[in-house]
């Protein structure tokens, strides 16, 4: 009955159409291992043998949406750009991947060039053209992958995405040069993180347009995918083609210590935690569960496991459009009422209490907490507003502890005085269900929020703008819509980030505290737990893409 | 819940064995087939001994808000995650920041926490257990009472009528009784607990007792519906029918005065064994969250909240699996006592849980 707390919200949040999720990470100590990825004390080679507790969204770079989808493929679909090998702060740095550096912005932000390094191959042996770039992006676009909305910016674009037919008018190629330029509607501040997502990771012209899951496409990274078998498991080896050519074109880029991985699916995490303890398996990408945690990490923390933070949120929202929580004292109220130390217990310390919109590890995060918890407060100010309707419904999905938060929260309101109902949806169809207008009593609820990428743009443009407010797969809860923020939220998307574009970020988060359209209450923690085989201090976890293949390595 | 739609063999029995016999020592004569029933019953020690049983359990849900208020000094769904409890000089977490619950207590808080906490909402297991059985056999015997008024009214109707009345009937509950009873009630738990139901003037919300009670009442039906239909099948054709057509009674007065009374001990038996199964449905149904909703408890949700904690905290699913079994089993011993006393020629076997059997070849 046990599902993984990622798959559920990842794929429910991927349902979200404009600007959906994913991803997760960052941590505290940066430095650990560079770069480079080259091996630590370890031995070369070996093959290594890990577990997953469900098979990935999609095993193709065009359509995967999911956490599992991107650390299972970071390392084989290297997109124009990528980001650094690094864990926290400085794994959030674009740096050039298949691009010789990074583009050339011109024409007031509106156009980006980049050149192709020369001599890339695909996993086949195919020479890597120009010309593929917008042929992979057409085929995202044309299967309708949960990424293509972040590309709609690209000129002609979205009207590609309406008639699939002919090309994409903002995309041109030279492939004798390498010359790669993208023409959008407007400047944007984010289009070199989407540049780095793999959604925009260049595969072979005549690729089919369809899901490859079961037959992944040639790659440009280190490794390739040699099986798969959805549901199953998949298999990696070297990429022939990689030591030979692209290795020498990307010198940066690291080439991965072992030889090659075999993933198992084994959908039940306490026997995934059995058999990394025994050594039958090497790693296991998804965190213990809930039960096992503080033993396996009293157990293993420092030797084979560790914890590892991420950029996200979780929150209740409340629907601003509706009474009572359409005045700013009640929701003021609620989020004193909502104790982020409870809820880190109902976690099993896998959340860390936060109070405010941008997560830790988010470029503009500045700590501050607005509504220090106070119970008598609460009730006070709830009484002070005086709503008219008391009568609400709270809503959260089936995923373990996600229900008992709700609970929780349901309980806390009751106790202010409010009148509840409390409305618990399976999780695979939670965000549909919440994010339909047409729901009858969307009063107050639970969420998260997992980036996409490492840009405060991406917690304030989906979640808290006012154009963000869609009649289904909304992704603004609240429904809160105040002009100046939101146009300060588009001016801001426009600009590059820097020093000066982080604290208006800063300043944003704390404005919208100040309305309160959420009770944030914390950012999650994952895990990375291996066998006494592997060397732990050279893993490396991305904030977008988890544990990257090429950094794990056996012990001596 | 497995359903032998093999009839059992009846074993011939000869004229003779028609006879209700009297218990030794009781003399038949001058007594009512109901006393004759009664000394049979309290003969059966065992029976007696599970009604007791049932009896004390039912007492123990019913003290649920004595211990509440006066005990543990808490409700149901109250959490307590960031409370400490003071025993003597020693200060306990209710929930440790590891998100681990408490583990019973016993009477050293003073009966708070006497089974410790229920998860990592802290709330009290042991007001949960006591308020989760109010709802367990609430909706068990709820249920129970709506299937087999149902269960009368369409075996009476069809057993009585018989032609084309009894075609549409009949075959209906073959139809219900040939779905996969446990996977349909589990999508259609899922499916009403989401938008409540409307039918009509009637609304029921979605969190409602009202939705697990209905869908497991429906979907027992035929498992007392059918057994009914044959009994009245052959009842009428007795003498006594035919003579009270003859009187004149209508339909109506037939069905209700003349067969129905015929039909009490068959009725009795079936009702106490649906309690059981129809409990079990109602564990089952909210183990995979389809029954009754949270917050509020039922023995099978809790069950299913203790499942998570099982490695840890084992007790958190035993204790309310325990309190199924021990009311499923006094129910079902008691259950076969009344038919034995009811019933001693054992027309009608039927274990609840493991299938209700119509009798084959009623002809009395």
């Amino acid at each position: 009955m046990k599902k993984l707390y990622l798959i559920a919200t990842v794929i429910g949040l991927a349902a979200l159409s404009s600007v959906a999720l994913v991803a997760c990470g960052g941590s505290d100590n940066s430095s650990s291992s560079g770069s480079s990825g080259n091996s630590g004390d370890g031995k070369e080679g070996g093959i290594l043998n890990a577990t997953y507790a469900s098979f990935p969204d999609y095993m193709d770079p065009a359509l995967s949406y999911t956490a599992e989808g991107w650390t299972a493929m970071g390392e084989v679909y290297i997109p124009l750009l990528t980001y650094k090998h690094a864990e926290g702060a400085e794994g959030s740095i674009v740096e050039p991947g298949l691009a010789k550096e990074m583009p050339k912005i011109s024409n007031g932000g509106k156009t980006y060039t980049l050149f192709l390094r020369p001599g890339l191959k695909y996993s086949d042996g195919t020479p890597v053209k120009a010309s593929d770039v917008p042929y992979s992006i057409k085929r995202m676009i044309a299967l309708s992958s949960g990424g293509s909305p972040f590309y709609y910016k690209i000129v002609g674009a979205e009207k590609y995405a309406e008639t699939k037919k002919g090309d994409i008018p903002g995309i041109k190629t030279n492939d004798k040069t390498g010359e790669v330029s993208f023409t959008l509607e407007k400047p944007s501040g984010t289009f070199t993180n989407e540049l780095a997502l793999m959604f925009a990771a260049p595969v072979p012209t005549g690729t089919p347009i369809e899901d490859e899951s079961a037959n992944p496409p040639p790659g440009t990274g280190p490794y390739t995918i040699t099986k798969s078998q959805p549901g199953k498991g998949w298999e990696y080896a070297r990429n022939p083609y990689w030591a030979k050519d692209n290795s020498k074109a990307m010198p940066d880029y690291p080439t991965g210590i072992i030889d090659g991985a075999k993933i198992t699916v084994i959908r039940n995490p306490q026997s995934q935690v059995n058999d990394i303890e025994q050594g039958k398996y090497d790693w296991m990408q998804n965190p213990p569960p809930a039960d096992r945690y503080t033993e396996v990490k009293e157990k293993y923390e420092g030797s084979q496991f560790k914890v590892q933070s991420t950029i996200s949120t979780y929150y209740f929202w409340m629907n601003t459009t509706k009474p009572p929580f359409n005045d700013v004292k009640v929701r003021q109220a609620v989020n004193y009422a909502v104790d982020p130390a409870a809820l880190e217990r109902i976690y099993s310390g896998q959340i860390k209490g936060t109070h405010q919109i941008l997560p830790p590890g988010m470029p503009g995060y500045e700590k501050f907490d607005l509504y220090p918890h106070s119970m008598a407060k609460a009730k006070e100010m709830l009484k002070e507003a005086n709503p008219s309707d008391l009568d609400i419904t709270v809503w959260t999905d089936t995923e373990s502890p996600n229900n008992e938060a709700g609970e929780y929260y349901e309980g806390v309101l009751k106790e202010m005085g409010f009148n509840t109902k409390l409305k618990i949806i399976n999780a695979d169809n939670y965000f549909t269900v919440i994010g339909n207008q047409t729901t009858p009593d969307l009063d107050t609820g639970w969420s998260d929020w997992f980036e996409d990428y490492p840009h405060p743009n991406d917690f304030f443009q989906p979640l808290l703008s006012g154009e963000s407010i869609l009649p289904t797969n909304n992704g603004n809860f609240a429904n809160i819509d105040e002009p100046a923020l939101n146009k300060e939220i588009a001016d801001l998307g426009e600009e590059q980030l820097g020093p000066e574009q982080e604290s208006a970020y800063s300043a944003l988060d704390k404005k919208y505290m100040e309305l309160a359209p959420w009770a944030p209450y914390g950012t999650r923690t994952l895990s990375t737990f291996v066998s006494s085989d592997i060397n732990l201090e050279n893993i490396i976890y991305n904030p977008t893409f988890f544990e990257y293949l090429t950094s794990f390595e056996f012990n001596e | 819940m497995a359903i032998d739609p093999q009839p059992e063999a009846v074993t011939a029995e000869g004229p003779g064995a028609d006879f209700p016999s009297a218990p030794a020592g009781v003399s038949a004569e001058g007594h009512g087939p109901w006393y004759l029933a009664f000394k049979r019953f309290t003969r059966n020690r065992v029976a007696v001994a599970f009604l007791g049983l049932f009896i004390l359990i039912v007492v123990f849900v019913l003290a649920a808000p004595l211990w509440a208020d006066h005990v543990a000094h808490t409700g149901p769904n109250k959490t307590h995650t960031l409370e400490k409890l003071h025993v003597g000089d020693e200060v306990r977490e209710v929930v440790t920041p590891e998100g681990r619950p408490i583990g019973p207590q016993w009477f050293e808080a003073d009966g708070k926490f006497f089974l410790g906490a229920d998860s990592r909402l802290g709330r009290d297991e042991m007001v949960r257990l006591m308020y989760g059985g109010r709802t367990s056999l609430l909706v068990g015997i709820g249920s129970a009472l709506i299937t087999t008024a149902m269960a009368i009214l369409l075996g009476l109707l069809s057993g009585y009528f018989r032609g084309w009345v009894d075609t549409v009937i009949a075959r209906t509950l073959d139809v219900l009784w040939s779905l996969p009873v446990f996977l349909v009630g589990l999508a259609l738990g899922v499916a009403l607990a989401v938008g409540g139901l409307k039918i009509g003037p009637l609304e029921i919300a979605g969190g409602s007792l009202w939705i697990p009670v209905i869908v497991i009442s429906v979907f027992t039906v035929p498992y007392i519906a059918r057994p009914i239909r044959g009994e009245v099948l052959a009842l009428s054709e007795k003498e006594f029918v035919e003579a009270a057509i003859a009187q004149g009674a209508g339909p109506l007065r037939v069905m209700f005065s003349e067969i129905l009374p015929n039909l009490a001990s068959t009725v009795i038996v079936f009702f106490t064994l649906t309690i059981a199964n129809n409990m079990l449905f109602e564990a089952g149904l909210s183990f995979l969250g389809a029954g009754v909703q949270p917050p509020n408890s039922s023995w099978g949700t809790m069950i299913s909240i203790g499942e998570e904690l099982l490695t840890t905290q084992p007790l958190l699913a035993i204790i309310p699996g325990v309190m199924i079994l021990l009311t499923v089993l006094s129910l079902n011993i008691v259950g076969d006592g009344l038919r034995d006393a009811l019933d001693p020629r054992s027309k009608i076997r039927l274990e609840a849980h493991a299938g209700m059997v119509e009798p084959k070849g009623s002809s009395v």
